[in-house]
């Protein structure tokens, strides 16, 4: 076990944690906008890929060129699950953590019957691209351009949300978040903001399923494969605070990554596991959850 | 003819040509086939449904006679013509699911035997129900060398398992160091922590030793992982003469590209086939893949050997735009032994299909696999099932061993 | 008061009665071997989802995690038959008891934290259990554990064709849970947690002790979980980390109490009864095609159900009691 065997693999966890950091960015977001956990989350991550891939089969073009259209496709598919399903949801006067948790777990078992249907189960992968299959290597120390590609989008869009919070809507969110019940005092849509929140959301998944497709495979099961690392990094990071995914999932790529190196790698998710069972222990809503 | 006989002799008619059609639909020999149609292997599935509807209409139809066993058309001659039929069942990767399916099949569609499942877990319980109901299961492409060592009679699998499967790699490495002067001193292997994974790698590491091969790493891995940079990291610390993964597709597709990230290029990859010899790996993969190992138990270059490859997988190709692959083959091949075995029982009884199972030993030359022959031990493994090793060389499998089947020489870096 | 209520709590108890011998005869006259299993899935299902009714309905803790104690009964049980030779009518206690001790040892660090963190907390916790076992070759690892057929016997709990058997055992099994959630409802347990989803600080100030019945909850919960994975293990023959401890069947085993109706004695098995048919006979009859119509329809009916009845199935069949619940769990 050399040092640069070390440093390789605690920069593949930091790369690979950005991408953690931004997927449970998105599940962050809508939980703490009307406390709603996104079952369907890895779903929405597997359309963006898919999207990103017809896009890329049928044009030609740089998977990283097809980021924006995607994004808006994301956007407005998230504002659609809310207007068509997740306001419904939220509607009922009974059991409503429940329902939502449900309803979100039928649409994930829903979307993947229908990307199933549509696709077909093989496993897609683009294959051409700028990023495509090159390595830069710096000192010794290799990194795989798709991975650094996606560490800089990601980072990028956590700006980008971080400035969204400063804007108008940003605070209606953060109103909204305070106190669902009150912010129609002050004018505040707080349907509107649902839906925009959840079209963020989606949108943010989106950018981290375009990205995740320059490297990764594409197939109907592939959201869960990520899925259960997205709700502990949110968990761990704290329900509701952006800045805690971010956090959480820089934590959480290097943990997995570090402990495939000291166990054997099958068990390498256990550090993440009780990395976070140790911090709940002792701060029982994440590390900068205030939910 | 006066109009009343006129109206008997009609419908005497038709009830003559109703009566043909009812026996035709009763000249019928129901298979049930229990395969992943949806999850993670939904492709193989998918792909194996294709393959034995396939391989039934060149047992079935009228069309000119290709040289491979039951390639004459026209169903089952000593049943009448009777007609294959497959039913395809989904028991994604359950094995409470798959021992329901079996059941339903032959209960509820009544069918005298079973075949499938591509997965081990399934197998276990598909095999237990048809111990229990007394109905023959045929194992085409289940590798796990456990499923055929638990005593039952009502088991048989035509496929090799991975025990052969990795004796035939051994052998490989032994022959091609004598023949080149570049033997292999060590191996990293790397292995999914399914049963699959788990049991291949069992075996590799048993042989390893026994060839006196170093085994400098040995890593199992968590499948469908979103990343394997650190496994990758790993490998290329280790360094081996021949890494020898045993993957499904899309951790194959995964394992080659984090190995690339990180500039690492193995001298030599012998894969225990499975995902590796998935279209879909090839086509992601591209020139990474070049030069990759794997055994096989076909070899769709092996036409002089096999004349009967063009016209099969010619039908294959043109339902499914690709090739026969490992999988594939080795269900076109249990097939068609079923078939044989129902043909030479002269009954669709589950007990005179065993028999005739029991006593079968079809001649390598009639199969589409360049296996020495078909013949059943009495544990129901299929002895003669004799594998090759490929190379993917120009995008495509070619078959580099036994060396007096390869059309072309192995690429071999290892020692160079 | 008290006369209507110990009126409603007989009513059930008859009611209960004359379904349990309306299933009991439900399979008589059935010849079909694939609906008899489909019976014997749905009511071993409906016993699972009231046992964890019992912890996450009526007690509130939302559990994602059950699968491992429907793990730790089926490799229980079974290793005690495969390798001691201990009978499974016996071992499958023994699993439960180990069920229940599973649930304990995960309450008692985990019940301080609140509604999400804590089914997260449990995820976790399924997830390292299935890890482990994956990677632990003394109970077998992936490789699993095939459960010999040693003959028809009541006391190993197997038989070879024959599905009444394993009927009444399932049957037995899912009425002992649906008694154990009456006794509850009926209990002081019953009515603190009722008080404490309604007002906390309220149930607080009344004197409720909620750890100790919290804990007591999981232990019955995990008790009755386990045992359902021991017979689960003796019905289907083979066990593996995949089929017992997976955390798909985490959110499959809750699944039926929460569109039947949460918390309420009833729930459960309605929910099983709808659920489990649809999503076996749209496998068995649409699944072979592989296009995925069958997932189509599992989870749109999933949504329409929790969307169209949100306290559940039960709501068709008469005034949910007990007032709205609380906020998000």
């Amino acid at each position: 076990m050399t040092l640069d065997i070390i440093l390789q693999a605690a920069i593949g966890g930091l790369l690979m944690g950005l991408i953690y950091a931004l997927v449970a960015a998105g599940l962050s977001l809508i939980f703490g906008l009307m406390d709603v956990v996104n079952f369907a989350h890895g779903e929405l991550m597997m359309l963006a890929m898919y999207a990103a891939f017809v896009l890329w089969q049928v044009s030609g073009l740089d998977p990283l060129l097809l980021l924006p259209i995607v994004v808006v496709v994301m956007f407005g598919l998230g504002m659609g699950v809310y207007r068509g399903l997740i306001a419904r949801a939220l509607s009922v006067r009974f059991n409503r953590g429940m329902v939502q948790i449900f309803v979100t777990f039928g649409l994930a078992i829903f979307i993947r019957g229908a990307a199933q249907f549509t696709f077909g189960g093989e496993f897609r992968s683009i294959t051409t691209g700028v990023v495509a299959n090159r390595t830069a290597e710096i000192a010794g120390v290799f990194l795989p351009l798709p991975q650094v590609a996606a560490s800089l989008v990601c980072l990028a869009a956590f700006a980008g949300l971080l400035l969204i919070s400063r804007t108008e809507f940003g605070h209606a969110l953060e109103a909204t978040r305070e106190d669902r019940d009150a912010v129609a005092l002050i004018g505040i849509d707080r349907d509107r903001i649902f839906a925009l929140g959840w079209g963020l959301g989606a949108a943010a998944v989106g950018i981290a399923g375009v990205m995740l497709a320059t490297f990764y495979y594409v197939s109907p099961n592939v959201g869960a494969n990520f899925a259960i690392t997205a709700y502990v990094t949110v968990a761990l990071g704290g329900f509701g605070s952006l800045g805690g995914a971010l956090v959480a999932g820089l934590l959480i790529g290097e943990v997995e990554a570090l402990t495939a190196l000291v166990l054997e790698p099958s068990l390498k998710q256990v550090g993440m596991f009780v990395i976070y069972l140790a911090v709940v222990l002792f701060r029982p809503r994440g590390l900068f959850g205030t939910l | 003819m006066k109009r009343r006989e006129l109206l008997l002799s009609a419908g005497a008619v038709a009830m003559a040509g109703s009566a043909a059609r009812r026996a035709q639909a009763a000249d019928e020999i129901v298979i049930g086939a229990v395969y992943p149609m949806t999850g993670n292997a939904a492709p193989i599935g998918a792909d194996a449904k294709v393959s034995l509807e396939m391989t039934a209409e060149i047992i079935n139809g009228s069309h000119p006679p290709i040289p491979t066993l039951m390639g004459q058309g026209g169903g089952l001659p000593a049943l009448g013509g009777a007609k294959i039929r497959i039913v395809m069942a989904d028991h994604q990767n359950d094995p409470q699911k798959a021992r329901a399916e079996a059941e339903r099949l032959i209960t509820q569609d009544k069918v005298p035997v079973l075949i499938g499942s591509y997965t081990s877990a399934t197998a276990a319980t598909i095999s237990q129900v048809a111990e229990r109901y007394e109905v023959p299961y045929l194992s085409m492409d289940n590798s796990s060398p456990s499923l055929s060592a638990r005593g039952l009679k009502w088991f048989f699998r035509t496929s090799p398992h991975d025990e052969m499967f990795t004796v035939a790699m051994f052998e490989f490495f032994r022959d091609i160091g004598a023949k080149t002067g570049h033997p292999v001193k060590t191996v990293a292997l790397i292995y999914e922590d399914s049963i699959f994974g788990t049991d291949s790698s069992n075996v590799q590491r048993a042989l390893a030793q026994k060839a006196g091969i170093k085994v400098v790493a040995d890593i199992k891995y968590r499948g469908n992982s979103p990343s394997l940079s650190t496994e990758a990291q790993r490998l290329k610390a280790a360094n081996a003469d021949v890494l020898m993964p045993s993957s499904y597709t899309n951790d194959a597709i995964l394992m080659l590209r984090a190995m690339n990230e990180i500039g690492y290029h193995p001298r030599a990859i012998m894969a225990q086939a499975a995902g590796f010899q998935e279209q879909d790996f090839i086509k992601a993969s591209g020139a990474l893949a070049e030069g990759v190992l794997s055994r096989s138990s076909f070899a769709v270059d092996a036409v002089k050997a096999r004349p009967a490859i063009p016209a099969v997988n010619g039908a294959y190709r043109a339902k499914n735009g690709k090739d026969l692959n490992d999988n594939t083959a080795r269900q076109v091949t249990g097939l068609q032994v079923l078939a044989d075995a129902i043909n030479r029982a002269g009954s669709a009884k589950p007990d005179a299909i065993r028999q005739a199972l029991v006593a079968a030993n079809v001649p390598g030359e009639q199969l589409i696999v360049p296996w020495k022959g078909v013949r059943f031990d009495a544990t129901g493994q299929n002895v003669a099932a004799t594998p090759v090793i490929q190379q993917v060389t120009n995008g495509t499998y070619r078959t580099v061993y036994p060396f007096e089947l390869a059309s072309l020489d192995a690429m071999w870096n290892v020692g160079g | 008061m008290r006369n209507s209520i110990l009126r409603r709590r007989r009513t059930e108890l008859v009611g209960g009665a004359a379904v349990l011998l309306a299933l009991a005869v439900l399979p008589l006259p059935i010849g079909d071997v694939y609906t008899q299993n489909l019976i014997i899935i749905t009511i071993l299902f409906a016993g699972l989802a009231q046992a964890w009714n019992i912890l996450g309905g009526y007690c509130g803790q939302i559990s994602l995690g059950h699968a491992l104690y429907f793990g730790f009964g089926a490799y229980v049980s079974t290793l005690l038959f495969v390798r001691l030779g201990i009978p499974p009518a016996f071992g499958m206690l023994a699993g439960g008891a180990v069920g229940g001790l599973g649930a304990l040892l995960v309450g008692w660090p985990c019940f301080r934290l609140s509604g999400h963190y804590y089914a997260i907390a449990t995820v976790v916790v399924g997830e390292i259990g299935w890890l482990l076992f994956l990677n632990w070759d003394f109970i077998g690892g992936a490789t699993g554990v095939y459960v010999p057929f040693k003959g028809d016997s009541w006391v190993a709990l197997q038989f070879r064709t024959a599905k009444l058997p394993y009927h009444y055992l399932v049957l037995g099994f899912a009425a002992a849970t649906w008694i154990a959630a009456f006794l509850i409802e009926g209990s002081r347990w019953g009515f603190a947690w009722r008080a404490v989803k309604d007002d906390f600080v309220a149930a607080r100030s009344l004197g409720v002790r909620i750890f100790p019945s919290k804990m007591a909850a999981a232990a019955i919960s995990g008790f009755f979980t386990g045992m359902g994975g021991a017979i689960y293990a003796q019905y289907v023959g083979y066990i593996d980390p995949d089929s017992v401890m997976a955390g798909a069947l985490s959110i499959l085993i809750p699944l039926p109490a929460v569109l039947g109706g949460v918390g309420t004695l009833w729930g459960p098995l309605l929910g099983a009864a709808v659920l489990i048919p649809v999503s076996e006979l749209s496998r068995s009859y649409l699944g072979g095609s592989g296009r995925g119509v069958d997932l189509m329809i599992y989870g749109a009916l999933i949504m329409v159900v929790a969307l169209a009845r949100p306290q559940g199935l039960v709501s068709l069949f008469g005034r949910r009691r007990g007032g709205p619940d609380a906020r998000a769990a």
